[in-house]
């Protein structure tokens, strides 16, 4: 595996906010701030100092509590973020599906959509047609391809959405916490889907809070707390180790195997 | 530069649909549609006619074609300006979510402009000819003072976009600043009828330049001078040249604040 080159690279990546204690969104605030002298700043590390590597066919989930930065380091894997320091690498082509209904444009039809949500990934208008038909098909929409997605119940949203972005065939794709909208049967679907690109190896990069998901479809978890990385393991073993850790706030724990079960 | 070029080359296909589809969200349910575009100038046009023919007669000759020529292109400048300024805002839900360059948010705000505008001088030569104004054939010069505030116009977009990230006060200075740059420019009336010794103030305006030049091909039928041309088109390079490098200081950071 050593000499392969990896798919992802990620080096000392971090993602420092500055929260501003009620961010002045005026001149006006800005200037009666600066008047008191009490802009008043402070620094969140929401990811600090994460490395790790992935190579193609690897399928690796982020576990972490709310707010451990698993949603940031995507976005920054992703390029929607970039990183306050450290460097990420991604080789080939890249497909976020970051959050139901992002790239969709409510007032188009779903058909529209198709086009566009293509367009910001950096495929081609030609692509996207060629690829339209198969992608209706797979989200099952077909008799609403015409209707503004505004009207999409959230199911149909990731369905056209999952359609779209593993339709396209990338070479990394990036999903965070969108499959559990789906019913049982579309997200088996899913499920077949995520398993056909590890069998063409391809790299899945995903966080999600289903553990029965996750341990169903990755090789290997790595956990996040407080943006730090404290486990980078087989699935098995990470999730174990999650669970144990989460042991210390019960209800938390309580949520995750009631959806773990129903998944 | 280069990178705007590139880049604009690059995801041409992807500005061309948000251009459009910020004109098909404009003219969503509207029974007449597209048509707007060309009938909005048309009955702009019959009021300003109205209004210069019976309760304030002008000598001008035609007037309401003296105005709308250099209306039409102030429109565009100032819709451009206030889509674009909203442009980053507006578009958060995608700055957010998607790896995206963000010029192409103020560039396809104002190509969808330039359609409009495209659209828009169909009734201006039609109401040439309806009126029996001459039609030059100085007409055929009209992309040079076209492409010259487009310069500029991306120039200002650039520059008023990154600003509103930071300060939402932006869009409602830039309402007040455009009402009183309509006034400021020769549109309702012409650099000459300024006195000798005021006339250099309005050629700190840049917008005079290419605005007075269109006004020379459609409604004079006469060439303006190399001067002006030049004058025209250096103040769009600079605008865009200084509006781009600001963009580009600040676009990474306007995830975090849209």
């Amino acid at each position: 595996m050593a000499n392969r080159t990896p798919a992802i690279k990620a080096e000392g990546l971090s993602q420092c906010f500055r929260v501003m204690h009620e961010r002045p969104d005026s001149i006006r605030e800005l200037f009666t701030r600066f008047l008191r002298q009490n802009v008043e700043y402070s620094y969140f590390d929401a990811v600090k100092d994460v490395s790790f590597e992935m190579f193609p066919g690897e399928s690796v989930a982020i576990l972490g509590r709310n707010g451990s930065g698993k949603s940031t380091l995507l976005k920054m894997v992703a390029g929607v973020f970039k990183p306050t320091s450290g460097k990420v690498m991604v080789r080939g082509s890249v497909a976020p599906l970051l959050e139901l209904g992002a790239g969709m444009h409510p007032e188009l039809t779903g058909r529209e959509n198709i086009v566009l949500n293509g367009l910001l990934m950096g495929y081609s208008k030609a692509e996207m047609l060629a690829k339209q038909s198969s992608i209706i098909d797979f989200a099952e929409i077909h008799e609403f391809i015409d209707t503004p997605v505004k009207q999409y119940s959230s199911g149909m949203y990731m369905r056209l959405a999952f359609a779209v972005a593993t339709e396209v065939d990338p070479d990394v794709l990036i999903i965070d916490e969108i499959l559990a909208v789906g019913d049982m049967k579309f997200q088996a679907k899913c499920m077949e889907r995520l398993h056909a690109f590890r069998r063409h190896n391809k790299t899945i990069l995903l966080v999600s809070h289903a553990l029965g998901h996750v341990a169903a479809s990755c090789d290997r978890a790595i956990l996040l707390e407080a943006g730090r990385v404290v486990q980078d393991a087989a699935v098995q073993v990470a999730i174990a180790d999650f669970k144990q850790r989460m042991g210390l706030a019960d209800e938390e724990v309580e949520m995750l195997t009631d959806a773990a079960a129903t998944h | 530069m280069k990178e705007l070029c590139r880049e604009t080359y690059r995801y041409r296909e992807l500005i061309w649909a948000l251009a459009l589809r910020e004109l098909k969200v404009r003219y969503k349910r509207s029974v007449l549609g597209f048509m707007w575009a060309l009938l909005n100038p048309a009955l702009l046009m019959l009021v300003l006619t109205v209004v210069f023919t019976t309760i304030m007669p002008t000598n001008v000759k035609h007037f309401s074609l003296f105005l709308l020529s250099t209306m039409l292109l102030f429109i565009f400048f100032s819709q451009s300006l206030s889509y674009a300024v909203e442009a980053m805002v507006g578009n958060a839900e995608l700055i957010k979510k998607v790896a995206v360059p963000k010029l192409v948010f103020p560039v396809s705000a104002v190509l969808s402009n330039i359609i409009n505008l495209g659209l828009s001088l169909i009734p201006l030569v039609l109401l040439t000819f309806a009126m029996g104004h001459p039609f030059y054939w100085t007409w055929i010069f009209i992309p040079i003072p076209l492409a010259a505030l487009t310069l500029f116009t991306l120039g200002a977009t650039f520059f008023f976009a990154t600003a509103n990230v930071y300060y939402r006060d932006v869009s409602h200075i830039i309402q007040i600043v455009l009402q009183a740059l309509f006034y400021l420019t020769p549109i309702i009336y012409s650099i000459d009828q300024i006195p000798i010794k005021y006339r250099w103030m309005f050629w700190l305006n840049p917008l005079t330049f290419s605005l007075s030049d269109f006004r020379m091909y459609t409604y004079y039928g006469m060439l303006p001078s190399f001067a002006s041309i030049a004058a025209s088109f250096v103040t769009g390079f600079l605008a865009l040249g200084i509006g781009f490098a600001v963009f580009r200081k600040y676009q990474h950071e306007f995830v975090f604040y849209v």
